[in-house]
Parts: structure tokens; sequence; C-alpha cells
């Protein structure tokens, strides 16, 4: 499996600098005997070293496109390729491994394992791959010092606040040196000031280290750190530079 | 609490695995506890049969397994308020092959005369009682014992005897019906004693008293009147002689109350730990109760409820589960009379469910107690 | 394994009560196995000791057990002379007339009475058993109605200590003696004057058994062939070793009641873990959802939970071997199949440790396996979802 993975990243580095390439996607959801379409031929390239954000109300499609493109919902039409890989062709182990080599995913709740400390929460993904422990370790050490919380390596989730609770997230999300980082509504649980350290970080991350970043927020003031902007609006994709009419 | 009746009946089926798992949990202890319960009531606490109870046995004072000199039954026909005694001839020896326990059954020399007089519940057709009695060389044999080795009226059924160095060949004669004792087999112990003149002796006597007044009478008489002779005897009631043979095999109260006691405890941890985990999930739902104006007493009363609904619905499966099993052990081998007849009788019935709610209001008692008493505001920022 | 250890660990340490809650029951469960597993391995040790593979015992043809058996005296004074008998110290060979009797004597555990088997044993029966040491008093004389009692007669029986006088049949017969007979089954017996025992009960012709020594490990099967081919003495042979362990068999009674007991608690514990290990996931489901977003495979979580499942239990095994060790070396009695008292230690071995182990940890699995396989199959995005 481990050599598959191997393999694709090399297909990835020889391909071109497209990182998410989508055409046509369509999600649609039955509930009961109604059909509603999420997206509807979404249509979206963002190249690598771009920090783009997918703005729009709730219902947008926003979220949808970002599950699709993080390989955790299945599109029900067109065609998607992240970082040269067609993810409709792989199974769900090969799925579980490609996130683990290629994303990093930060959740607006954290999601941190409420029994692990700072320091192992970040290592966590680290387990997955074949580096030694030590090299584990300070490779979670370098990524919790890049957000800022090298002194709070033995603390406990609940030992920490919102903010520093989402720069954690961030380390363990970036400990893999992932091609893509995928945010979902970073902010959504923090004050202002928190708020801004962590969307500073992001940007930091895209400006020093060239990460590409992928940010979905329905707050216009985390926006003004991305470096594009998109709008969804009723499950479209508006053009470049098109605003929802409201 | 009626009218909190809906609430606890909804919240006992929202987590509609956990609330069966717990039931089965509970059901299955519950079902050993009434299993040993009724083990000990048939043992010690059942009323003796009317015909059982004027029934005795006499023995060799020093061990069953020591003869007694076969006069000593005239002796003891002739003490007041004795009906009738019988010789109760322990044969032991082989069926077929000794080592296959399937061939080891009881095979007791009685008088063919007396025995349906002794024991009256042994229930034949009068034309194979004629049979029986007419025939030096016959037998009887329990209907279970039959159905085992599918021995049919006119079969030959030979033992190898031990202790008496003879080939016993028998016809089978008859086929009883008696639920205390359905796999034994009885033959002439005139048999016996002609092809073994030299060995006029006895192990067992079989009495009958006229009354259940006489048998205290009958045990003091029976033992005072050969205190002095060489063999001396003892006498106790049927059954009696039946639990020294249990008795025998070990310690059966210890074992008995070991078991409940492990059970008992099992079911309090696992009731105490399903309560305990339904409440934590639950703390914000109390806080809102709190908020809509149930009193601490209504929060208690409704969490003891469920645990007790939970509880006594373990307690009716472990009922019918136990019943289940009583027929498993009433099939199985025949230890001990007590043990033929098992069922679940109502009152063990009755406090295997006592025991079901009691243990549920012990083991819910804590969790109740703490949720009654939550802060509201607490109660509301938990979040699992 | 993938996802770290102290994931487990810590979690289960975070919900204490409720770990240990049903550990403790797991522990009770096992408990009872070990109790049943700690009587079978003092019994087998107990049939270890007891048989020596070089002694032959003669009953007769049709007997399965010395006490329904009679042998005359006459056939004993001819099998004596077989060849393949080891030869004691005066030159005479080993073997011995023996006469069993059961005497109904009232004992610690049951006041009404159990029965203690009295041996008649002729001074090469003594010799033979060379494992028996004489712990207090004297051996009885020839001729006397004296009685030696094995060491567990002397503790369990009041009215058989040192001193007391015993009636048999006619005469009163007084204990002068106590033997430790190393952990056989010896210990449960009580010896006197052969032909003293058969003169008090009128039997002086007709004895019970007899006792021989082969000369070595090959004589012993040949010596058996030899007295069961011999159609004129019409006798049963078979080794001492084997002789016990027919005489044991119902142990099985006991073992029987154990294991159904731990069986029937068993399924019930595995239903309380698995409601444990279902409550540990339903809580548990967000964070299972940002472990796979983080790549770890569904495989993975199932061995995690079921690992945590594992963890659980064997914490409840140990506990359960806890609880049985102070049990290790008690004695009690029990009935052979001819319902004469043999006393035993409870022996709570390596091996039965290790199988009350396995058994919380095949109790672990059947309540794990259903809730680790439930979490391994959630759907990232409603685990993500789940408040």
């Amino acid at each position: 499996m481990s050599e598959t993975v191997e393999a694709m990243s090399e297909t990835v580095e020889a391909m071109s600098e497209t990182v998410i390439d989508t055409r046509h996607l369509t999600r649609e959801y039955s509930r009961d005997e109604y059909k509603v379409v999420a997206l509807k031929d979404a249509c979206l390239e963002v190249q690598k070293g771009e920090f783009l954000a997918l703005m729009g109300p709730s219902g947008s499609g926003k979220s949808t496109l970002l599950y699709l493109i993080a390989a955790m919902e299945r599109p029900t039409a067109g065609e998607l390729r992240v970082l040269g890989q067609d993810l409709n062709r792989l199974s769900d182990g090969e799925i579980a491994h490609w996130r683990n080599a290629h994303i990093g995913f930060v959740f607006q709740s954290f999601n941190l394992i409420p029994v692990l400390t700072a320091l192992e929460n970040v290592e966590l993904p680290l387990k997955l791959t074949h580096l030694k422990k030590r090299e584990r370790h300070e490779h979670a050490e370098t990524a919790l010092k890049l957000v800022g919380l090298s002194d709070r390596l033995k603390h406990f989730p609940r030992q920490l606040s919102g903010g520093q609770e989402q720069r954690v997230a961030i380390a363990r999300a970036l400990v893999t040196d992932p091609d893509l980082i995928l945010v979902d509504e970073p902010t959504g649980n923090l004050d202002a000031k928190s708020a801004n350290e962590v969307l500073e970080i992001l940007a930091k991350l895209n400006k020093d280290y060239s990460k590409t970043i992928l940010l979905v927020t329905h707050d216009p003031h985390a926006a003004r750190f991305a470096t594009k902007v998109r709008y969804l609006d009723k499950g479209e994709l508006l053009p470049e530079g098109q605003k929802p009419a409201d | 609490m009626g009218r909190y009746f809906p609430l606890v009946w909804k919240n006992a089926s929202r987590n509609r695995r956990r609330s069966l798992l717990t039931i089965s949990s509970l059901a299955l202890s519950l079902c050993l506890l009434g299993l040993m319960m009724a083990i000990y009531h048939a043992l010690y606490l059942s009323e003796t049969d009317p015909a059982q109870a004027l029934r005795l046995f006499t023995r060799n004072r020093v061990s069953i397994t020591l003869p007694m000199p076969a006069f000593y039954l005239q002796r003891i026909l002739a003490v007041g308020g004795v009906k009738q005694a019988m010789e109760f001839q322990w044969f032991g020896g082989a069926y077929k092959d000794a080592r296959d326990p399937k061939n080891f059954f009881a095979r007791f020399g009685i008088d063919p005369n007396k025995i349906f007089t002794l024991y009256a519940e042994m229930r034949m057709p009068e034309d194979q009682k004629k049979a029986f009695q007419s025939e030096r060389t016959a037998c009887i044999v329990g209907r279970r014992l039959a159905e085992k080795h599918n021995f049919r009226l006119g079969d030959r059924i030979t033992l190898q005897g031990n202790i008496y160095p003879m080939a016993l060949e028998l016809v089978v004669r008859g086929i009883y019906d008696n639920e205390l004792d359905p796999e034994s087999l009885y033959f002439h112990w005139e048999y016996v004693r002609q092809a073994m003149p030299g060995r006029d002796q006895l192990s067992a006597i079989s009495i009958l008293a006229d009354s259940p007044d006489s048998v205290p009478r009958i045990i003091h008489a029976v033992d005072e009147q050969f205190r002095n002779a060489t063999v001396q005897t003892r006498t106790e009631t049927e059954r009696a002689f039946g639990l020294s043979f249990l008795h025998m095999m070990g310690n059966v109260k210890l074992i008995l109350f070991s078991i409940c006691a492990a059970v008992t405890f099992t079911i309090m941890l696992v009731s105490a730990n399903t309560m305990a985990m339904s409440v934590r999930e639950r703390v914000r739902e109390i806080g809102i109760l709190k908020t809509l104006g149930f009193r601490p007493s209504a929060i208690l009363g409704i969490i003891l409820s469920e645990a007790m609904l939970i509880a006594l619905m373990g307690g009716i499966a472990s009922y019918f589960l136990a019943r289940a099993l009583c027929g498993v052990i009433r099939s199985g081998p025949a230890f001990s009379s007590e043990l033929m007849t098992l069922t679940i009788r109502p009152q063990v019935a009755l406090v295997m469910q006592l025991a079901a709610v009691m243990i549920a209001f012990v083991s819910s008692f804590v969790p109740a107690w703490s949720a009654a008493r939550i802060n509201i505001l607490e109660a509301l920022r938990r979040t699992d | 394994m993938k996802i770290p250890l102290a994931y487990n660990l810590r979690n289960l340490a975070v919900r204490k009560a409720t770990t240990l809650m049903t550990a403790l029951g797991i522990a009770l469960t096992v408990a009872v196995l070990l109790t049943t597993m700690a009587m079978v391995e003092g019994l087998n040790s107990l049939l270890r000791s007891s048989g020596n593979p070089l002694h032959v015992l003669v009953m007769r043809k049709g007997s399965s057990d010395e006490l329904s058996s009679n042998l005359n005296r006459q056939v004993f004074q001819d099998l004596k002379f077989k060849s393949g008998i080891a030869r004691g110290k005066g030159g005479d060979p080993l073997a011995s007339l023996e006469m069993v009797i059961v005497v109904n004597l009232p004992s610690v555990d049951n006041p009404d009475g159990s029965n203690v088997t009295f041996r008649g044993v002729s001074p090469a029966g003594l010799e033979m058993r060379d494992h028996i040491r004489l712990a207090s008093g004297r051996w009885f004389q020839p001729g006397r109605a004296e009685l030696v009692v094995g060491k567990y007669i002397a503790s369990r029986f009041p009215d058989a200590r040192l001193g007391k006088k015993i009636r048999l049949a006619r005469a009163d017969w007084e204990v002068v003696g106590v033997m430790d007979a190393a952990n056989s089954a010896a210990n449960s017996e009580v010896f006197a004057d052969v032909n003293q025992l058969s003169a008090d009960n009128n039997r002086t012709e007709v004895l019970s058994s007899a006792l021989i020594r082969a000369a070595d490990e090959a004589a012993a099967p040949a010596l058996i062939r030899d007295l069961e081919a011999d159609r004129r003495l019409n006798v049963t042979a078979l080794t001492e070793k084997e002789y016990y362990e027919l005489q044991m068999r119902s142990g099985d009674l006991f073992r029987y009641l154990g294991l159904f007991v731990s069986l029937i608690m068993a399924v019930g514990s595995a239903f309380a873990a698995m409601n444990t290990m279902y409550a540990a996931v339903a809580r548990r489901t967000r964070e299972i959802g940002a472990l796979r977003v983080l790549g770890f495979s569904r495989a993975s979580i199932l061995t995690s939970f079921l690992i945590e499942s594992l963890l659980l239990a064997s914490l409840g095994g140990l506990l359960g071997v806890l609880l049985v060790l102070p049990l290790n070396g008690f004695s009690t009695g029990i009935s052979t199949i001819t319902f004469s008292e043999v006393a035993f230690h409870f022996r709570v071995t390596p091996p039965v440790m290790a199988a009350g182990i396995l058994f919380a940890l095949v109790m672990g699995t059947m309540g794990g396996l259903l809730p680790a396989g439930n979490a391994a199959r959630k759907q990232i995005l409603t685990a993500l979802r789940d408040i």
C-alpha cells in the first residue's frame, strides 16, 4: 500500500502545478423522495501556492465542495483530480493513505483527541508514516513551535484556550508536510483576537512555506487573509470576481 | 409517579441496544440466581411429598456399605406404628460395559408384593404388576430408563454382580412411572437370596409409617431395639437419607451460596454501570427538565423507575430462562429425587423479581441521587 | 498498531467508574471459572501423587472399586507367587491383602456424617507405601484394635483425633497415630491391622483387594495381563494410578457445574462489556471522524477499539486471579464415586491463572468486536457532525 502512495507522489511531482482540478462536479442528496442539489457543475482550478477562500452563505455548497476535495464524500457526477489523482478510482483504504500523505485538515471545532496531550495529538498522523519515534517527536515539536505553542507541549486540550486548541489542530494538519491544507470555518468557534492569530498563521504558511490552502468561510474578515476569493451561491460556483447578488 | 411513566418508558427505550444488552445480561445472571434458589428451595425448604414423609430408611450405623442381619426386617415389622417394611437392596454390578456412564443406573432388590404399598406413587398397569409379582426373574424399570436403553416388555437384561458374585438374568415385565425416581430397576431380592444362601444380610430396609406422628417414634424405637446388638442401626427419614448422599458429594450449601453471591454482585455491577452511563449521557437533559420545573425528587424517581423497569424486564426474561434450565436439569442424571422434579415455584419466581428490583434500586441510587442534585447551569454546560 | 496504546489506556482511566465496574464483573466470572479449575487442578495433583505406577491393585473380576470387591484369602495366597512381583526387605513378595470398609463419621463440614475409608493393611502393605511417614503417635500393633489416621482425617474429623476411640462393628478402636502421606489420598484414609479389622467385621476369609508391587516399570503391564488372564483367580487388575483416576470421576459433577455457571456468567459479562464499549464508541464518535480524516484506516480504528476492550478485559482477568489467589492451598473434602471423602487442596497454578486471563480476553473479544466494528463503519462526515 505504502508503495502505491509513494508512486502516487512521484506522479504528482511529474504532473502540472494544478493542485485541484474539478470539472462539472455535482453532488446530489436524496432526502425521502426529494432530491437536493448541494453542488452543481462546479469547475474549479487551484494552482500550487495559492491561498483560496471559498465564500458563501450556509447552504451555498462551499462545505460540500470542500468535503468532495477531501474525499470525505463522493461526487454524483463530474470529474475530480486532486494533486493529479483521480479520487474516484481510489478505494477507502487507499484514500486513507492518500489523505495522510497529502492532505492536512483543520476543523471548525478543532477535533483534538481529549485524552492526548498537544504533542501527542500533533504526533498522531506521523504514526502512519515510517518515521522513527525520535523523528516524529522532532517534527511534532517543530510544528507546534511554528504555531507558537512550544511551551504547551504537555498540555491536554481542556487545559488550552480555544485559539490554542485551533493552533494545535493547525500544527497537526501541517506536521506531515501536506501538499494541500483544507480549512473548514477555522474561526467559527473563536473570539476575534484568537481568530486573527489563527488566520495569520495560515497566511504565513502560505507566504513563507508556499503551502496551498483552501479555506471555507462565511466570514469576509477571514477571507481577506487569502490571496484569492471565489463565491458560491445556491450550489453554484460563481465565475471569478463575481459576488452573489443581494 | 404514574404520570411520569411515558417519560420513563421513552428513556428506557431510547438506547434500545443498550437496554436490550442490559436486560439480557441481567436475565442470564438472574436466571442463575433463580436456579440456585430453586435448588436450595427444593433441597431444604420444600414441603415433603406426603407419601415420602411417611417413609424411613434403616441402615447399619457404621455406614450404608456395611450389612445388617436379615432378621432385622422381621423385628422392625413388629415395631409399633410400622405399617410395612421391606428390604431395599443395592445391587451394584455391571450392565454391559460398565465404563460407559450411560450403563450406570440404580438396581434394587425388593419385595414385589410390598413395593407398591410402600411406593404408592409408582404407577403401573395392573397386569404388569401381576406379571412382575408372579415371576422370580422378573424386573421393572422406570419410564426414562426404558426410553434411554430402549427396554421393552419381555426384554432380557443381564447384570454381572460384583458384591454378589453372580449374574442376574432378568426379564422386563413392567415399566413404571414415577417422577421422583424415573431411572431405576427393581427386581425380586428373593432371586439373589436363593442364589447365594450364605449371605442372608441386608444393607437397607425401607419402612412405611402408619401416620406422620409415628415417624419420630419409629426412628427412636428401631435404633433403640438394636442398641446392644452386634450391628447397630441408624434410622432416618427418606428425605434425610437422600440428602446425606448429596452432602457426601460436597458442601452443597456453601457452593450454592457462593454462586449466588458472585452472581448477585455481578448483576449489581452491570445494572449500576448501565444506569451510570445513561445518566451521564443525559445530564444536559436533566438540566433542561430542571429548568422546566421538575423537582429533584421527580428526577430521582424517574431515574430509579427506569432502572427498575429494565431490571424487571430482565427478571421476567430470567424466569423463562430458569424454567428452561430446570427442564435441562430434570432430564439430567438422577442424583437426587428432589432435583428430578425441579421447577421454579411461584415463591422462587417472586423472590427473583424482588431481587431484581432491589438490586436495581441499590445500584441506580447513586447516579440518580447525583443527577437529582446537580446544579442546573453546570448540567446545561455539559456537552457529553 | 497505529493508534497509540496511550489513547486507549487514558480513555479507560478517564471513565474509571465504568471501567472498574465492567472489569469487576469480568473478574467475578473469571473467579468462578478459576475456582473450578483450581479444584480440578488440586484433584489432579492428588491423583498424581496417589497412584504409584509400579503398584497393581487386584480386585475380584467385575468390581469397579475396592468396596464392592470380595477377594478370598486363598486367591491372595495364589497370586502372591506370580512372577514379576518385587521382593521386600525380608525377601518376601511385596503383596498386601487388604480390607476396605467405609465408616460414617461427623466431619467439620458435614455434622451429619461423611464417609471415611478404613483400610486394613498387612506389614507388606506398609512397606510398599514408603511415602507415608508417621506425623505423631505410633503405628498400630498387630492384633490390637488400634488405628492410624491420615493427617486430613485428624484435622477434619473431630472423632478421629489422636487418643479418641471409634466404635466399629464390635470393638472400640483407639487412634494411636497420625500419618503424613505426602499429599496422597492416604491422608484421607484410616489404617488398621488387616487381620484385626476383618475379624471385627466377621470377614476373616473374604477380604477386599490386594496391592502388589511390580519389580519394575516393564513388569507391571505383564503382571496385569497375567493376572487378568488367569481364569482360576477370576480377578481384575489395574495400576493404582488408573484406579484413583476412576475413583475421582465424581469431581466431574463440580467441574460441569463450575463450567456451566461460568459460561452463563461469561455471556452476561460479555454483554456488559459490549454495553461499555458501545458507550465508549458513542462518546467518541467525533474523535473517530477526526482520526479517519488524519488518515487512519477503518482497520486501525477497529483494532484500537478492540484493543481497548481487551485491555478492559485483562484488567478484569487480573482482578479475577487476585480474587482467587487466597484460595490457593485451601483444603476441602470431595467424595469419590463410592461416597467416601477425600481431602484435596485448591491449587491456583500459573497455567490456571493464564487460563483465567485467556477467558477474560475471550469475553473482551466477544464484547468488543461488535462495538469496534460499529466504530470502524462510521462514515467520516456523519461522525464529524455528531454532537
